[in-house]
């Protein structure tokens, strides 16, 4: 190949890539604006794009009740702005792990992250105490210490020397995470009148996102992928081997590290305010390799748009799908996460698997 | 002539202590009508259980059974309930005093001190506690469940411990007490306007739960003369969509207050600032109470108490 055709190659792969990346985005906006639309008071579009101008000041609708502007401002809006950050940063943690760990099971769950947040938000529960520190609720504050916890737990005891090697670091992980979710089994067995917020914590949702939440999480997830992004041609040497990303000049043991502590923070903020919503951190990385190929720099980016994009859609499933059975009924997104994602990843699995398995 | 005396005084004497033993013996014993009803129990499940006499050990596994039960006056026979039964007594300390024995929690009653308590009578609840009923009754114990969906149903569960504890008079009794004084409260609001009410069972960051049509307590609302804003939906217990709480706007909302209850009691004013709830008529009018959650949450004998409440909160200028 002529130096010519390699810069062609080049410029016409970053140019596919970009493209990709710019219909991504056209589609997260197109689904948040459709997601607007769904739920289950009845909003003329019209209204609701009059409350949004109100909001930034444009214009002054006169004939819109306040609860229609309740409902899209302080309801709907913050829970698909929760999808859109929760899911980007699941997804964006999801292939930060399944990278350094070289692991296709590898999430959240493997460092023991979701279950430090799920000790720390029953305990929280359990203490009854609800109070507000910095403008955030006590469950959140003890689920982000929780998760951010484990994972130093976890990194500290598979340590050897200055070394942090892969499989010390899964089976510690693996070990702890099994620890720590008999914590929480121990805590649901005690909770008593407290049982039902454990459970629905564990499967997560959107129900009641305050904007505050927004802001609080909006930082961690921004400077988590950003500085992520820093470290994807680490991350596709290191999926050549650690040895070889070494002799290429990759400083692998920092490079993990910073990694790790990038997903666990990444996944710490998502749980914080949502609870534990599987399947998307493990699932979709995997379906955006299947459509898109293994090369990080262009993995992360897309999985994180799909990883938002998948989660509205899920919310709004969660808010949809059951109101044949009554107009009102939601179920938590968590249980949709894995009911719709499953047999779609399984579909895609099904007609691509040749090329995963090469 | 002394021994034809002293043989028809022994005879007397035999056949009055005879009689009186039969009578003494016999007393409280089923008979005719009341042995029919015993041997055809049918609680909730559709399940006949068949009794041949009245118990004399009955363990309570749930504090609405333990309410009952104690109402109609068999609370003598009670030898066990759970960590949750707080009512008519203060059973924590009756077990700690040692006069009580605890059988643990609702969710997973303890199956070795329920065998060591030999009861002839368990009195159950539905939901969560099926798969203990389902193993009790593997085991070949007696198990009574209460789960009533309906206010008819909470009455006729009364009548049937009743049945099953020779205390009929005393469960009629107490229905007829609880039927007349949901009268009293339905003739109060009979010609006043109907508000529209939220019930709430609870509310956490991930989800929020009310009644539909098929929860006795919409029945409570409506008999206090007011309407659920969700009686529309044909479900019991279940996660709601808050933006139609919004949307549907209520007047009047009714919190979990004090209670062992499923939902955490909170600050009304922590409630008002809940996203969008402040355009409801409810925080606008400033029409948020809290009800004790053990009274509406609990289907058993006070039934009355949690229905005059309701309508003291829907109608407080009629109270």
């Amino acid at each position: 190949m002529s130096t010519d055709e390699v810069e062609s190659t080049f410029f016409r792969r970053t140019s596919r890539w970009k493209l990709i990346v710019l219909l991504l985005v056209l589609a997260l906006i197109i689904t948040v604006i459709v997601s607007l639309n769904v739920g289950y008071a009845q909003i003329p579009f019209p209204d609701i794009l009059g409350i949004l101008g109100k909001q930034i000041g444009l214009i002054d609708p006169s004939l819109i009740s306040s609860q229609n502007e309740a409902i899209i401002v302080q309801i709907r809006l913050p829970r698909i702005l929760a999808g859109v950050l929760v899911g980007a940063a699941l997804a964006a943690a999801g292939v930060l792990y399944q990278g350094v760990f070289k692991n296709p099971m590898a999430d959240s769950y493997v460092l023991g992250v979701s279950a430090g947040a799920a000790v720390g938000a029953s305990f929280s529960i359990l203490s009854g105490i609800g109070f507000v520190f910095l403008g955030l609720r006590l469950v959140q504050v003890a689920a982000f210490v929780g998760a951010i916890s484990a994972m130093f737990l976890v990194y500290n005891i598979s340590r050897v020397g200055s070394r942090v090697p892969i499989t010390t670091l899964l089976l510690c992980g693996i070990a702890v995470n099994f620890f720590l979710f008999a914590v929480v089994g121990l805590l649901e067995v005690i909770a008593g009148d407290e049982l039902h917020a454990i459970v629905f914590w564990l499967v997560g949702g959107f129900s009641n996102v305050l904007w505050r939440d927004i802001w609080a999480v909006l930082p961690f997830v921004i400077i988590g992928i950003v500085a992520a992004y820093f470290y994807v041609r680490d991350l596709n040497l290191l999926a050549m081997g650690e040895e070889t990303a070494h002799h290429l000049g990759v400083n692998v043991e920092r490079a993990k590290q910073v990694l790790l502590v990038l997903a666990s923070l990444l996944t710490a903020a998502a749980v914080s305010i949502c609870g534990l919503v599987g399947f998307v951190g493990l699932m979709i990385p995997h379906l955006t390799r299947l459509v898109i190929g293994p090369d990080h720099r262009i993995l992360l980016p897309t999985s994180t748009i799909i990883g938002a994009i998948f989660l509205v859609i899920c919310d709004d499933l969660a808010r949809v799908v059951a109101t044949p059975f009554a107009s009102t009924l939601e179920l938590p997104v968590g249980i949709i996460t894995m009911l719709f994602g499953a047999p779609f990843f399984i579909f895609l699995f099904k007609k691509k698997k040749q090329s995963y398995a090469a | 002539m002394n021994t034809k005396y002293l043989i028809a005084a022994v005879a007397v004497i035999v056949l009055i202590a005879s009689v009186a033993f039969i009578y003494v013996y016999s007393q409280g014993q089923p008979s005719g009508e009341e042995l029919e009803a015993l041997q055809n129990l049918v609680d909730d499940t559709g399940y006949k259980t068949s009794l041949t006499a009245y118990p004399e050990k009955i363990v309570s596994v749930a504090p609405s059974c333990t309410e009952i039960v104690f109402a109609i006056g068999a609370g003598d026979k009670v030898v066990g309930v759970t960590d949750y039964c707080n009512y008519p007594y203060n059973f924590k300390t009756w077990i700690a005093e040692g006069n009580m024995t605890s059988v643990g929690n609702f969710k997973d009653p303890n199956m070795e001190v329920i065998t060591a308590l030999e009861p002839d009578l368990i009195l159950a609840s539905g939901g969560v506690q099926e798969e203990s009923v389902d193993t009790l009754r593997e085991r070949g114990y007696k198990v009574l469940v209460l789960d009533p969906t309906s206010i008819a149903g909470i009455l006729k569960n009364i009548e049937l411990v009743g049945n099953a504890t020779g205390k009929r008079a005393e469960a009629t009794a107490v229905v007829n007490d609880i039927t007349n004084r949901i009268e009293t409260v339905e003739n109060t609001v009979a010609n006043a306007t109907k508000p529209k009410v939220y019930y709430e069972v609870y509310y956490y960051e991930t989800a929020s739960w009310t009644i539909g049509a098929l929860a006795w307590q919409t029945e409570v609302i409506e008999k206090a003369g007011g309407t659920n804003i969700f009686e529309d939906q044909q479900i019991d217990y279940y996660q709601y969509q808050v933006e139609a709480l919004i949307y549907r706007n209520p007047d009047v909302i009714v919190l979990p207050g004090e209670g062992m209850g499923s939902g955490k009691a909170e600050s009304l004013d922590a409630v008002k600032v809940r996203p969008g709830w402040d355009t409801t008529n409810a925080v606008q009018n400033d029409r948020l109470y809290q009800i004790n959650s053990d009274i509406i949450e609990r289907s058993g004998s006070r039934l009355a108490e949690a229905i005059e409440q309701m309508a003291e909160f829907l109608h407080p200028e009629l109270f």
